[in-house]
């Protein structure tokens, strides 16, 4: 499923900004009320439709395998069982729709949740969803069981009051009829009560939900006309034409309500009523259908609506693509299920198998028709009535021709392309025509298929040579062919008084001049400052000259390798390039002071992060010092003056005779001996370990004791020699 | 009663902060993301991304772009903790929200994305701006690209783009490789060169343009190459991440589940890449990936454990960290080669990166600089596509004290020598001055 154009993102895309415009007081009217209620399915379209709409040329197919497969993503149940019986009907009846062959496990945990309603005492409404889904499932239900389902509806039919009441409980009463294996049940009164719901009708042709609600609905319409059809396939006998006719008229006056999108893709809304009974479009339109197509079934004669009414009502179905949501999914597949059956009118669907043909490929236009759903059309021609140019109002570049038609594949044909059409986009007009006389009257085709068409092909580049000119003389400096189908790599010199020159020629298949949508010329400078000129062109022939004497401010002045490279490129063009030519020697004037400067380039987000480059710190050497031995004989050198020094004494005779003799001068004099000793212990304890607190306070202590035991011996001694002079 | 209301009240008052809260290391869990559309037909239409992010518990709220009763905040707290902008073509919020409230927003740590379109509005395209985006001023362009269009059978002008140019970054996009294409249709926009948050995620090939299809060009676009952004990404100071896209259709279900054929490419991808790419990136913008925290720093001397007050000069220490990253559940280990540590004053005085332990422990040792103030220990981890870790501890560091320094050098031993035999000279010259006869 490469990219299959039931989608209008990818169907219409340009259209999306002016359409946008356009839509805005829709939008803002849905969204409006939007805020205020329900918004579950609210303003459907504004996104898929307002894309879809605008242009008048589309495509829309059929349902394809990309709803079968995402309809099993969609409704995906819980060991086969759903949230609600409602959820498993939807999930059966899209299931069926769609042709996907259900999972037993699903029809099994269906019936078991289904007997157990019907089994209850349960409300019309679930009834009605377990007898929906019942209708698909194919449980057995007892008789009792479908007795007192009878009996319960009837009873329900009676009571009733609200429009949907009716709707759940002869909605229940049709399903059971056709299960059961009693097909004697009828309606006792079903005039009266074919009147009492007549009676929510409004003449407009909408319908109110209960005769105390003023607000009409489309939706609530729907409602009705499936209960009203119910009640005629109920009643025992013939109800009054008169009734049906009327109903008829209403039906017809609620189609002229139709809201209309540009492109003529029709739909039902409701005017915002109040937020629980609002449905948005898809539900509304579905609800529609539905009503109308049991209506049609249950009734004889026609119901007159224009077949453009129900082509526009199944291309907006088509249009919305696969919904995401399962009720949506529902809706749309339900709708298309009530169009493709309907007595009325069933919509045949043109679609393309490729809107992208290839001239040198020669692929052909391949046209296949189909119903919604996907299956063959009866027999039919299709004719090309016309082709346009897109956005031209000409006459139409072909005439009428009928397309053949391939029994083999369903496709019908057109093998070649007129000679008329070239590479290019083109809007192509198709007309289906009906053969047997009797499918007219179930059939409706529209009367003409606008599809966009794009023509490609390969476009031939020739006499494509770059140059350098001078610029006063026109002369040509240097000169080299260029083949732009491979990669160049031309080497080029120039400076500011010179022109460059760069040529070549488009051709398309068919001979014409092809304009590109994209020819660019790009240069750019080693310092990644890019340029850009459009390649401008005069019939066949591109051709750009750069005078680069007007562009050295728009070059920044900026000397040195420039990388050229030319871009041709268009939709239409299959050999689209991207070609290298070479690199330009620029040699340009030096900037002036006041000259721009080139735009900040941005930088690689690579290179931005990383880790940064490791630090250590660098420490300071320890200084240097000399080697122990050095140290350790100038310590023993400064022991020698000492050694001097006792030598000397002993040399000189020293004695001990003037010690005292006297024991208590002897006392003072060792112990004033001892303290000297002290102290200076006390200084090599403090070199070793001691603190100068400590110091200070031993040597206070020592002090005293010197200067006490000092002056005793210093005075006993000077008292001695002083005896010795008298004497 | 009256008692009653009161302790209601101040339990509303000390819960308050847990309500309003951005991606928290100790809530990461709780998510509450506004999506924001032009019309819930998009909530529909791209129901397989909203889907993604449903389950893996992300808590989203639907609201219309113009409700009138939208507000980001209430009483001063944030309501979400992430928002998406699903409408492109929004003139003015409803509510309280306008440029400035989502500047504030993102202001205050809290995630955003941005997806615009060819109906972009002024608004948008402001709100693109102030996140260092520009997108094409030209409302008509659409980017094109001739040569790396995605092959379709529908249309043919080549706006559908099939590009493949991303960034290398696994923690961006996962560790997964993005095989097929992704899928764009939208406008394109330039990065201000100025402004380095903002990242390329997904360029344009070389040869792109942003041009109206339309109408022929008369003069150079704007906007050509591979300086077309299709998808940026910006990680902002305080963490809160963005992603700003020209393309809201590159979200719906439509390209999550169509195929894609690159021009001129055999291959045929089944799926295109669109998926994989925005449910990783958004794993990247809602913090399930590369969101960092540090717990445990932790610095002490080698052979010690308890971390001082202060060091010494030249003292040996070791510094360790955790760094966790969040992974959508739980914090796991974060294991990478890069994380250095950096002993800062002024300067970097030591640089070092980190061995870890593949368990989240970083840890070095190094010697303190022989230079004594106040210095950092600073952790400043940038790394493409991850939260930047920025952690710095004060340390003062002192010169050795007067006792500290070498008491006993062989070198002085003269000086000692000489004072202790003048010492002892004078000892022995006091007996022989006083008693020598």
């Amino acid at each position: 499923m490469l990219l299959s154009s039931d989608d209008p993102f990818l169907a219409r895309p340009n259209s999306l900004h002016s359409c946008a415009r356009q839509r805005l007081q829709k939008e803002e009217r849905i969204s409006f009320t939007l805020i205020e209620m329900a918004r579950s399915l609210a303003g459907f379209l504004v996104l898929l439709l307002v894309i879809s709409i605008c242009e008048a040329a589309s495509l829309f197919q059929p349902i394809s395998d990309s709803h079968r497969s995402a309809a099993l993503e969609l409704f995906t149940s819980d060991h086969g069982s759903f949230k609600s019986l409602e959820e498993t009907y939807e999930a059966l009846r899209t299931f069926q729709i769609l042709g996907i062959e259900k999972k037993p496990d699903v029809t099994a945990a269906a019936c078991r949740s289904i007997s157990e309603t019907v089994g209850s005492s349960s409300t019309p409404k679930d009834l009605f969803y377990a007898l929906k889904a019942n209708s698909i499932a194919q449980c057995k239900i007892h008789e009792k069981a479908s007795e007192g389902i009878i009996s319960s509806l009837n009873a329900a039919v009676s009571g009733a009051s609200l429009l949907l009441d009716f709707y759940y409980s002869i909605g229940g009463l049709v399903l059971i009829k056709d299960q059961s294996s009693k097909a004697d049940i009828h309606l006792a009164d079903a005039e009266g009560v074919f009147r009492s719901v007549k009676a929510f009708s409004q003449s407009d042709g909408r319908w109110r939900y209960s005769s105390n609600n003023p607000e009409s609905s489309a939706f609530a319409a729907g409602i009705a006309l499936e209960t009203l059809a119910g009640i005629v396939s109920l009643a025992s006998s013939e109800l009054d034409q008169s009734l049906i006719s009327t109903l008829k008229n209403d039906i017809s006056k609620l189609f002229d309500s139709i809201e209309k999108y540009d492109d003529g893709t029709l739909y039902f809304d409701d005017k915002l009523v109040d937020g629980h009974e609002y449905q948005g479009p898809l539900s509304t339109t579905s609800s529609v259908l539905r009503g109308l197509t049991a209506f049609a079934a249950a009734t004889t004669g026609n119901i007159n609506l224009p077949g453009d009414k129900i082509l526009g009502l199944a291309k907006f179905f088509l249009g919305i693509g696969v919904p995401g949501d399962a009720k949506d999914f529902f809706y749309q597949v339900d709708a298309l299920a009530c169009l493709e059956s309907n007595r009325v009118s069933a919509p045949l669907i043109l679609s393309l198998s490729s809107a992208v043909l290839s001239l040198n490929k020669k692929d052909s236009l391949k046209v296949r028709v189909t119903t919604v759903l996907g299956s063959n059309a009866p027999p039919l021609t299709v004719k090309l009535v016309g082709a346009f140019t897109s956005g031209s109002k000409d006459a139409s570049l072909v005439e009428s021709q009928e397309l053949k038609f391939d029994h083999g594949s369903g496709l019908h044909i057109l093998n070649d392309l007129p000679k008329s059409i070239d590479v290019g986009s083109y809007t192509f007009v198709f007309e289906v025509v009906l053969q047997e006389p009797e499918d007219e009257k179930v059939y409706v085709t529209g009367s003409q298929t606008k599809v966009p068409i794009f023509v490609t092909g390969i476009i031939k580049i020739e006499n494509s040579e770059i140059t350098i000119l001078d610029s006063d003389l026109g002369s040509v400096e240097s000169q080299s062919k260029l083949d732009l189908a491979a990669k160049n790599a031309v080497s080029l010199s120039a400076n500011h008084l010179q022109k460059l020159r760069l040529s070549f020629q488009l051709i398309t298949p068919r001979g014409r001049a092809f304009k590109p949508h994209q020819a660019f010329l790009k240069l750019r400078h080693e310092s990644k400052v890019e340029h850009i000129f459009v390649v401008g062109n005069s019939g066949k022939q591109f051709e750009i000259v750069l005078n680069f004497l007007g562009l050295v401010e728009k070059f920044f002045y900026l000397s040195g390798k420039y990388d050229m490279e030319l871009t041709v490129g268009d939709a239409a063009m299959e050999n689209s390039l991207l070609v290298a030519i070479g690199h330009l020697e620029l040699d340009l004037p030096e900037a002036p002071e006041k000259a721009p400067r080139p735009p900040p380039q941005p930088v690689d987000p690579y290179s931005r992060y990383g880790p940064k480059a490791e630090i250590t710190h660098i420490f300071r050497a320890p200084e240097k010092r000399p080697p122990q031995e050095l140290s350790l004989a100038f310590l023993g050198l400064t022991i020698l003056p000492l050694l001097g020094f006792l030598i000397g004494l002993l040399r000189l005779g020293v004695n001990m005779k003037n010690f005292p003799t006297k024991p208590v001068p002897a006392t003072f004099a060792v112990l004033f001996h001892v303290g000297i000793g002290a102290v200076l212990l006390l200084y090599v304890f403090f070199w070793l370990k001691l603190d100068l607190f400590q110091t200070l306070k031993a040597v206070g202590f020592l002090g005293v004791f010197l200067v006490f035991v000092g002056h005793r011996t210093l005075s006993h001694l000077a008292a001695a020699s002083a005896k010795l002079k008298s004497a | 009663m009256g008692k009653l209301w009161v302790i209601s009240i101040a339990s509303i008052f000390m819960l308050l902060p847990f309500l309003g809260n951005a991606f928290s290391p100790e809530s990461p869990t709780d998510r509450r993301v506004l999506v924001l559309l032009d019309d819930s037909a998009i909530k529909s239409s791209h129901s397989i991304y909203f889907n993604s992010l449903k389950s893996r518990g992300f808590d989203l709220e639907f609201k219309l772009a113009d409700d009138p009763k939208i507000a980001l905040q209430r009483y001063g707290q944030y309501l979400y903790d992430a928002l998406i902008l699903f409408c492109p073509s929004v003139e003015r919020f409803g509510g309280s929200i306008d440029l400035a409230a989502i500047l504030d927003f993102v202001d205050s740590g809290r995630d955003l994305i941005i997806a615009a379109d060819s109906s972009a509005s002024d608004l948008i395209r402001e709100v693109g701006i102030e996140c260092g985006v520009d997108f094409d001023e030209d409302p008509s362009a659409m980017v094109i690209d001739h040569i790396g269009y995605a092959v379709s059978e529908t249309e043919g002008d080549h706006t559908l783009i099939a590009s493949d140019d991303l960034i290398k970054s696994d923690v961006i996009l996962g560790s997964k490789r993005i095989e097929a294409p992704i899928l764009f249709r939208g406008i394109g926009h330039s990065l201000n060169p100025a402004n380095n948050l903002v990242l390329k995620v997904l360029s344009a090939s070389p040869s792109a343009y942003s041009a109206n299809p339309k109408s022929k060009l008369s003069t150079p676009p704007s906007l050509t190459g591979s300086a077309i952004s299709l998808v940026s990404i910006v990680q902002a100071r305080n963490n809160a991440r963005i992603l700003i896209t020209g393309s809201l259709s590159m979200f719906s279900n439509k390209f999550f589940r169509s195929g894609v054929q690159k021009a001129g490419e055999k291959t045929k991808h089944e799926k295109s890449g669109n998926e994989q790419f925005l449910t990783e990136i958004s794993k990247w913008v809602f913090h399930e990936r590369g969101h960092l925290k540090t717990v445990n720093v932790k610095h002490h001397k080698v052979g010690e454990t308890d971390e001082p007050a202060l060091y010494r000069i030249n003292d040996e220490l070791e510094y360790s960290v955790e760094i966790y990253e969040w992974s959508g559940k739980s914090w796991d280990p974060y294991v990478a080669n890069d994380v250095q540590v950096q002993f800062y004053m002024m300067s970097p005085y030591v640089l070092k990166t980190m061995s870890h332990n593949k368990k989240g422990l970083y840890s070095t040792s190094f010697k303190v600089p022989d230079v004594y103030g106040v210095f950092q220990f600073k952790v400043e981890y940038q790394k493409l596509g991850y939260t930047s870790l920025s952690l710095s501890k004060q340390i003062p560091v002192r010169p050795y004290r007067h006792n500290e320094y070498e008491r006993f050098i062989p070198a002085a031993y003269p000086y000692y020598g000489a004072a202790f035999s003048m010492m002892a000279g004078f000892f022995v010259f006091s007996f022989v001055h006083l008693y020598s006869k």
